[in-house]
């Protein structure tokens, strides 16, 4: 078989148009033609490497970059090639570097300026990342990534009013862009502006850009705003279009739609927080979150522990908090004599914000009944901060709990109250909550004495308190002789 | 002596400059010898009739020699008096019969002329002559393998191997007398061997993939092919053969992949270019398959089968016009076949040209009365021709099942009984299974049968991320790919997976497997939604899916199957989610009605024309807005418009496909949409309805022409439904004239049909489980009572 396009130009074009285009499984067995026939250089180490970029090869591309980068340190392609590797690889200051190397060889650049505005957002820079990508985007207004960026930043600054404006002209110029349309959704959640975010959902449908992720959003603002019925077909339309995600069909059953399952899958849980974790804080801290503080203090009461007792006092430990989200009890606890404290999570989001306030002796990933069933540790204290409302049943759970405390250990956890029934049900934004009479006869069932169990606000939504319980369960102490 | 030299440079393979150094010698230099010389050199470079003259001249002048006769020989054979050249031959081999040239040369004469067993034999005198003689070992072989004796074959080539064993195409051969014993493993060795001496050779890379797949070593090759191409990145014949492997393997995003790199690198081989179609066609990417198919045809444009491959693709890619003009250029220069007539037929019909159609099925048919596929032809023109008849299209569906291969029950099959109330394992047996008129109104059903009394198996195309095949994978308990597997393969397969009840979603369409309800693969087979324009005329198929507008009381002996009537409509719609906005009713802007079809050009037949000509002469000022993918064809649109004689074009617009959103906005711009008849619209009726269009429509006798009268009933406008040809015009006359009523429908029509049977999918759900359960029970008791 005769090779006739063995012209180097003409093989790069299509290689390049292939990597652009995504279809690396054609690209990857010419690159090896290409590198036989073309001279090595800038080019091809930037083709090379964003192949492997859309390979998921990240370490091989950051080799061939750097390599590269030496040889050319002048070539603006591969400082924003190498700028998206570091990016991928978490290592945003790099990133932030090459992209501003990027900008210095060539001012005009309103990628490099876009890429430097993203890095310098995560950088926890916002207004730097502003002046970056207001001019990334009046250097190329019409990019709508730019602007999508610009949005984030002016977000992150404090103007929403402003990030909303964007992402409004953003929709005008690219309509048919559903992230566009999320992002500006998800802006309107945030400010709680319900009203708003339905609105911007339902011109999305009407626009025909909506995918499972404009009507799961549009679910939980109409559902926000009390408007039920309409918020279970929205979900039903989300289910239609993500069929197997366990996420949507928990939204759909918490809806009323199909039949209650017993608790939210873990899937769910993974997806919701690790979408949430970086606002997971300030979102329950302004909405007046109490919990972390309810629970120290019925620690320290039950523990007869002061703040001022003396540092160097016996830890009390290990202390397992269970979906232990972005640490917030690690903060709470952190002047209390409670070591080691162990944290759990499903949400690779939220363990990155736990982790980094560096208050954990260790952080698992891992589904907490997993964990549950798997530690061979007895615990002195386990936590359970607002996590039981992903579960309907608790026999189960707090089985498990029964059987890894330590003899005279405590649990601790909260619930949020339901009125009108007896056992548990499944609340419309996929939360569960539990009648106080339940409650007290599962931790019976479990084995524990119930220590405490008293009804308390939660935290404020819509103006409005959450009400639910705070429960302290305690496993007997072992009477001598038992042990046979 | 200069001659000497020159006929010395000729056999050192130096023709040209053989010929050049006799061109530059004197005319009076030693004439025989001379241009005995120049006619050897011209031979030698092809050029046979001036090689042909110049050897004449020789001879002529007293040149006797005998390579100078042979040469003659040979340029008479090919340019001349074949007889005499041959009769030279003939001469030759007695006067020097030690020499073994005279008689090969005459029997690859003799394979030419197309005399394969005079040939034999004088390939094996040759071979008595001199038995290491490669050409003759080789081409011997060849015939032999032609006549089916491979075994001898094989014996052969092992022979010249031994002779030439720096050979590629020897050893190709003895890999291709291998497989024809079925020695898969002895091939593959061959293959690599050839492969060896010719790593650039594509045919022999393929033939190597064919061998790893029969010895069912793939995976291996396909190793051993990564590596090669890493270390030979410019060989294209590797990666070819690599796409080609993947193919076989199933993997087709990656084959085609893969052969993409290979075209790229070899944009002139035919071989990895049809490939690479081939490719597109199979992993569904029809639109990009049609241009490379164009240049696979440009590269080899002998191959009828490329080009009836070419006019296939076209018509699934919706290209209808020029498939019929590939078609019929194929008919003209290769004579009449089976395949290319079916494909014309199907082309026509899809171009609404029925009359045309149907003469060409008869040509189908008239030349393999037997063949299932003359017939699938046949009754795909009858479901749209206007003189069709119910028993006329059951008469023809009946003699596709008759003519369909079974394939035997297993011996130890005894029907054993099973449970009238069990959990039923209930197989979805359809490439359609997706974004299509099948998943749009079967889903929803599927969705809400009871799991705890139907467990759903998916028989369908491979996983893809289409929006609606996601919804059929998330309801099934089980999805197993059938795709293109001969029957005699799926059979055995769909039976194993002890189904209760088989549904078949895909009839006799474009990749339907109808073939295996045939062989029946379950103890209840069930007709659904899926090419169901009317009974599938299959023995073995035992229900019928409908309805009492689809089949009222009396049409039961149109159908060989039983009909399963769901107490309100025979589907569920599913409607889109990304459907605009219901507007309001166009005429209250325009000053003028305007009626529209969506449907497909093949059901737009010239009575239909006829038809809506005649409300539009009755009309003035209203408008008609046809919309179809064969819309994109200038010819197309020119015929359509001429069928509206008398009517100002103006009023007539005739509108290409748009995607599907597009096109259900455009709904927003019709007053009324007008049914074809006899095939009237399904889906399309449905989404016109959803978008707050009513239908008028005119059911007759057979399934597919009672679709609208269906969904129209179902949403309580039974009174849309007209008798005849004459209240059909009369009711889109009348309608048009009040248009505070076609307003005041339109504005609450979504709303009513959002509740309305045709879209309440629990509902729809529990009738369709209670009837499988009906059909179930009924088929448990004949089996007891048998």
């Amino acid at each position: 078989m005769q090779t006739t396009a063995a012209d180097p130009a003409i093989l790069t074009r299509r290689v390049r148009e292939m990597v652009d285009s995504g279809r690396i499984l054609a690209a990857r067995p010419l690159l090896g033609a290409l590198k036989t026939l073309a001279v090595p250089g800038a080019e091809l180490a930037e083709i090379e490497a964003q192949l492997l970029l859309r390979e998921g090869r990240v370490a091989e591309a950051l080799v061939v970059l750097d390599i590269a980068v030496a040889a050319a340190p002048e070539a603006v392609g591969l400082r924003l090639c190498r700028a998206d590797a570091r990016m991928r690889a978490d290592d945003t200051a790099g990133a932030a570097g090459d992209a501003a190397e990027a900008v210095i060889l060539d001012r005009t650049n309103p990628q490099a300026k876009a890429v430097l505005g993203v890095a310098l957002i995560d950088l926890g820079q916002p207004l730097d990342a502003l002046a970056c990508l207001r001019e990334a985007v009046a250097a190329d207004p019409r990019h709508p990534a730019y602007r999508q960026a610009l949005a984030t930043a002016q977000e992150r600054s404090g103007d929403p009013d402003a990030a909303a404006a964007t992402l409004a002209a953003a929709i005008r110029l690219a309509p048919g862009l559903v992230a566009l349309r999320t992002t500006a959704i998800m802006v309107a959640i945030r400010r709680r502006d319900f009203t708003g975010a339905a609105e911007l959902a339902e011109t999305a449908r009407r626009d025909g850009v909506a995918d499972a992720c404009v009507f799961g959003l549009l679910g939980h603002s109409l559902s926000s705003l009390a408007r039920h019925v309409e918020a279970a077909e929205a979900y039903a339309e989300a289910l239609k279009l993500a069929p197997e995600d366990p996420y949507v069909r928990h939204l759909v059953s918490s809806a009323g739609v199909l039949p209650q399952g017993v608790r939210a899958p873990s899937e769910y849980l993974e997806t919701v927080f690790d979408g949430y974790a970086a606002r997971f804080e300030s979102h329950l801290i302004g909405l007046g979150y109490r919990v972390p503080g309810l629970i120290r203090a019925a620690l320290l009461a039950e523990l007869g522990l002061t703040p001022d007792s003396p540092p160097d006092s016996q830890p009390v430990g290990p202390v397992l908090d269970l979906g232990c989200g972005t640490g917030l009890m690690g903060v709470v606890l952190s002047d209390l004599p409670l070591r080691p404290l162990v944290g759990v999570d499903l949400s690779d989001g939220m363990l990155a914000e736990a982790r980094a306030k560096g208050l954990y002796d260790s952080l698992l990933k891992q589904d907490l009944e997993t964990l549950l069933a798997e530690t061979d540790q007895a615990w002195p204290v386990i936590l359970a901060a607002d996590v039981f409302c992903y579960f309907g049943a608790l026999d189960a759970v707090l089985a498990q709990v029964h059987d890894r405390l330590a003899d005279g250990g405590l649990c601790l956890f909260t619930v949020e109250e339901c009125q009108d029934d007896d056992g548990w049900r499944l609340g419309r934004q996929g939360r569960y909550s539990h009648a106080r009479a339940y409650v007290a006869a599962a931790v019976a069932r479990a084995g524990l004495e119930l220590a405490t169990l008293r009804p308390e606000v939660l935290r404020w939504e819509a103006d409005a308190p959450v009400s639910g319980l705070l429960v302290v369960a305690q496993r007997a102490m072992e009477r001598g002789g038992d042990a046979g | 002596m200069p001659v000497e030299a020159a006929l010395a440079r000729l056999r050192a393979g130096a023709p040209e400059a053989a010929l050049a150094a006799l061109a530059a010698l004197p005319d009076d230099h030693a004439p025989p010898a001379r241009h005995a010389a120049i006619g050897m050199a011209l031979l030698a470079l092809g050029r046979v009739e001036e090689a042909l003259a110049a050897l004449r001249i020789a001879v002529a002048l007293g040149e006797t020699r005998p390579a100078t006769m042979l040469n003659l020989a040979l340029a008479e054979d090919r340019a001349g008096d074949a007889a005499r050249g041959r009769a030279l031959m003939q001469e030759l081999k007695r006067l020097l019969p030690t020499w073994d040239e005279p008689c090969l040369r005459l029997a690859e004469s003799l394979r030419r002329a197309g005399d394969a067993s005079a040939a034999i034999a004088e390939y094996e005198h040759t071979l008595e002559v001199n038995p290491r003689r490669a050409e003759a070992l080789l081409s011997l072989a060849a015939l032999l393998m032609q006549r089916h004796e491979p075994a001898r074959a094989q014996m052969l080539l092992l022979r010249c191997c031994a002779v030439t064993p720096a050979h590629a195409p020897t050893w190709d051969a003895l890999g291709v007398a291998l497989m024809l014993t079925g020695d898969a493993a002895d091939a593959e060795s061959a293959f690599d061997q050839a492969q060896r001496l010719a790593p650039a050779d594509g045919t022999i890379a393929l033939h190597r993939v064919e061998a790893s797949m029969a010895a069912g070593t793939g995976e291996a090759e396909l190793a051993r092919l990564e590596q090669a191409a890493a270390a030979d990145p410019l060989n294209a014949a590797l990666l070819a053969a690599r796409g080609t492997l993947l193919m076989h393997l199933g993997r087709r995003a990656e084959a085609v992949a893969v052969l993409e790199a290979a075209t790229a690198l070899a944009p002139d081989s035919p071989l990895a270019t049809q490939a690479l179609a081939h490719a597109m066609v199979a992993a569904a990417r029809v639109g990009d398959a049609i241009p490379v198919l164009r240049r696979a045809v440009e590269l080899a444009p002998d191959d009828a089968a490329l080009r009836n491959n070419l006019a296939a693709t076209l018509l699934r890619g919706q290209q209808h016009g020029e498939a019929r003009e590939v078609l019929e250029g194929l008919l003209a220069t290769h004579g009449d076949s089976l395949g290319v007539l079916c494909n014309l037929t199907n082309a026509l019909v899809s171009l609404g040209l029925q009359d045309e159609g149907l003469a060409t099925a008869n040509r189908a048919v008239a030349l393999a009365p037997g063949a299932p596929l003359a017939w699938r032809a046949m009754c795909n023109v009858l479901a749209y021709h206007p003189g069709v008849t119910g028993a006329g299209l059951l008469a023809a569906q009946r003699r596709i099942g008759d003519s369909l291969p079974r394939v035997p029950p297993p011996a130890r099959e005894a029907a054993r009984p099973r449970a009238a109330d069990r959990r039923l394992r209930v197989g979805l047996l359809s490439a359609t299974l997706k974004t299509h008129p099948v998943g749009w109104l079967t889903i929803a059903g599927f969705e809400n049968l009871d799991p705890a009394r139907f467990e759903l198996v998916c028989l369908g195309q491979p996983p893809s991320e289409d929006a609606i095949q996601r919804r059929f994978r998330a309801a099934a308990a089980e999805w197993h790919v059938v795709d293109g597997e001969p029957t005699e393969a799926l059979v055995p397969r769909l039976r194993a997976l002890d189904l209760d009840i088989l549904i078949d979603l895909g009839g006799y369409g474009d990749r339907g497997m109808m073939a295996a309800c045939a062989s029946r693969v379950a103890p209840m087979q069930v007709k659904w939604v899926g090419a169901q324009s009317h009974s599938s005329g299959l023995a073995e198929m035992d229900w019928f899916i409908t309805d009492r507008w689809e089949t009222p009381p009396g049409f039961e002996g149109l159908y060989t199957e039983r009909l399963l009537r769901l107490p309100d409509g025979y589907v569920c719609y599913s409607p889109p989610a990304y459907a605009p906005d219901v507007g309001t009713l166009p005429a209250l802007a325009n000053g003028h009605v305007t009626f529209g079809c969506f449907n497909n050009l093949a059901k737009i037949t010239p009575a239909v024309l006829a038809g809506w000509a005649a409300i539009l002469a009755r009309i003035p000022g209203a408008r008609l807005v046809l919309k179809a993918h064969q819309f994109a064809d200038a010819a197309t649109r020119t015929r359509l418009l001429a069928a509206f004689p008398g009517i100002d074009p103006a009023r007539i617009e005739l509108r290409a496909g748009s995607p599907h959103r597009a096109l259900l906005a455009q709904y927003n711009e019709i007053d009324i949409v007008l049914d074809p008849f006899p095939y009237s619209g399904g889906l399309t009726t449905c989404e016109a309805l959803w978008m707050g269009v009513p239908t008028i429509t005119m059911p007759g006798e057979t399934f597919a022409s009672r679709h609208s009268a269906s969904h129209l009933s179902n949403l309580g406008l039974p009174d849309w439904v007209a008798a005849d040809l004459g209240a059909y015009q009369d009711m889109a006359v009348r309608r048009a004239a009040d248009l505070p009523a076609l307003a005041a429908l339109r504005a609450g029509l979504r709303a009513r049909m959002k509740v309305s049977p045709l879209c309440d999918a629990p509902r729809f759900g529990r009738h369709l489980g209670e009837a499988l359960r009906h059909a179930w029970r009924a088929q448990c008791a004949a089996a007891a009572a048998a």
